[in-house]
């Protein structure tokens, strides 16, 4: 469609602008990682790789670190398994109870995290669970299950039902009409799930910071250092977490693209 | 429809128990049950900081009879309505200017759109914090320009700072489902308003603005809901005058330990979320549309 050419220099302007107010901070962060400090205050005359190297040895945020990661497998590996036997539920089954599952299944994605948060709380004291890391990974595969569920099941509809016959016709057995042909189908869409579930739960802050018991995970960890003081390494980890969120992305892309 | 004697799964066997047994256990243990749970507490009450297990009303009464809470609700529906209003005004045109772009141009500048929303959201708050601030670069900007004299307090620790730095955040969450509605409409309906004589504003406002009205109310309530629950960033940049509803919410799990009325006052705030869910589905349809 052919725009005035007003309207598409003022759109391009506003898309510059906004491209600025988002990556501005995140510029900020990078930058502030290769400058070194005299007298308290950046030193921009210079460049330095020495908060990456101090990075090693920050213990607390190593930990917190390793704990983020430990989370984010655990509720990638469990929304995928329990996100592609829901989605087979639905695709395959019938009846008005899928329906209901599959709202109970967006629940706690639509609802504000606080909401899911509170609700797990209670939960989690009246079961006698103690809060934990194995309480943090349950909150967030509950979050992110709707999100790969949702994945899965739209490249699941995209299944010609008469691959399956055929794969019956021709003798298979469930399981392996399941492993030749239903799962080189969903590799694709399930990868790219999982990936995006992965980036979600290493940002997750409101619900976990409900959740969770002493463990820190990385957003707690920079949240309580925010309060009382970053050192510069901090700005030296969070740009390796924004090149590796950005490979991360790229590839669910290219994933999702068909 | 796959024959029901070759589905995957059928019911009524021993397998179709078991499958049904996988299939709800998790949903209703981990899902419906913690929901149950959080709406019966918000009925339960506290006394010496031992929960008392016994149905009551005053959880619900003291929010309705003390005139602080009612007041500050709003103020933070007011406050979220206000980040989906901006997102929307600036993200309208950009998904628009995005979904008429061609190849490689057009898929580079979307993920540059896309990248930020799974980008570090506390670190995200730190730097806007630090730009905001008195000794930040907006003042140094303001000063430089000579619109100040010296730096300003005003721009951070304020309603005003919530409201922006929650817009900045969510951006990206609204550009992305308008984008995807405004995909979808076919090339050929361009074609045909403009071969019928309409200029260019004129298909904007009978074409694409009607058939991408979900995508727009889809993105509008996410980030509604999203800025409403939100109690981390009025804490970081919002300081005392930036007092939210969830800030109230989550300060009862935390130094005031009154459960049962954090619970009744999220489920107040469910209730307004399912409200604007419901109404956002109403009038998201697109006109004249079957469904």
């Amino acid at each position: 469609m052919r725009l005035p050419w007003l309207a598409r220099f003022g759109l391009r302007c506003l898309v510059g602008a906004s491209l600025a107010i988002l990556y501005g901070p995140l510029l900020f962060t990078v930058m502030s990682s290769v400058v070194p400090l005299k007298a308290g205050r950046p030193d921009w005359s210079t460049v330095t790789f020495a908060w990456y190297a101090r990075l090693a040895d920050n213990g607390e945020v190593l930990e917190a670190l390793t704990n983020t990661l430990i989370v984010g497998v655990g509720a990638v590996a469990a929304s995928l398994a329990l996100g592609t036997i829901f989605a087979f539920h639905y695709h395959f089954g019938r009846g008005a109870g899928r329906e209901i599952h599959q709202f109970l299944i967006f629940v706690p994605f639509l609802m504000p995290p606080i909401v899911t948060g509170i609700a797990l709380l209670i939960f989690f004291r009246e079961i006698g669970l103690s809060r934990s890391l194995l309480t943090v990974t349950i909150g967030h595969t509950a979050m992110v299950l709707a999100l790969v569920y949702r994945t899965l099941l739209q490249r699941l509809q995209t299944l010609s039902p008469s691959l399956i016959e055929a794969s019956f016709d021709l003798g298979a057995g469930r399981l392996q009409t399941f492993r030749r042909i239903l799962l080189p189908h969903l590799a694709s869409a399930a990868a790219a799930g999982a990936m995006l579930a992965f980036a979600l739960s290493f940002d997750e802050t409101l619900i976990t910071l409900m959740v969770t018991g002493t463990d820190n995970t990385l957003p707690l960890r920079l949240w309580a250092m925010m309060r009382t003081g970053f050192t510069p390494d901090i700005n030296a980890l969070v740009t390796l977490i924004l090149a590796g969120s950005t490979v991360l992305c790229l590839a669910v892309a290219r994933l999702i693209r068909p | 429809m796959v024959p029901a004697t070759r589905r995957p799964t059928s019911a009524g066997t021993l397998a179709g128990i078991a499958w049904g047994l996988l299939n709800w256990l998790p949903v209703l243990a981990f899902i419906a049950a913690p929901l149950a749970g959080f709406l019966i507490y918000s009925v339960f009450s506290v006394r010496d900081g031992e929960i008392l297990y016994r149905p009551t009303i005053v959880n619900y009464q003291r929010f309705f009879i003390d005139g602080l809470y009612p007041s500050l609700f709003l103020r933070t529906c007011g406050l979220a309505l206000g980040v989906s209003a901006l997102t929307l005004a600036l993200g309208y045109p950009i998904a628009f200017f995005l979904s008429q772009l061609r190849g490689r141009m057009k898929y580079a500048l979307v993920l540059a759109f896309a990248v930020p929303m799974l980008m570090s959201y506390i670190i995200k708050i730190y730097a806007i914090r630090a730009i905001l601030g008195s000794r930040g670069m907006l003042n140094q900007l303001l000063i430089a320009l000579g619109i100040i004299g010296e730096p300003s307090t005003l721009l951070l620790f304020n309603l005003g700072a919530v409201l922006v730095t929650l817009s900045v955040i969510l951006l990206p969450f609204t550009i992305l489902p308008i984008f995807v509605a405004l995909e979808r409409i076919p090339a050929s309906l361009f074609e045909a308003s403009a071969d019928l004589g309409a200029a260019s504003w004129a298909t904007i406002r009978r074409v694409v603005m009607p058939l991408s009205r979900q995508g727009a109310v889809t993105g509008g309530v996410f980030t509604f809901v999203l800025a409403l629950g939100d109690f981390v960033t009025p804490q970081m940049v919002g300081g005392p005058t930036g007092m939210t509803f969830g800030r109230v919410v989550y300060s009862q799990f935390g130094l005031a330990f009154n459960w049962p009325f954090g619970a009744a006052l999220a489920t107040i705030m469910s209730v307004v979320v399912l409200l604007a869910m419901w109404l956002a589905n109403r009038s998201g349809r697109v006109p004249g549309a079957a469904r």
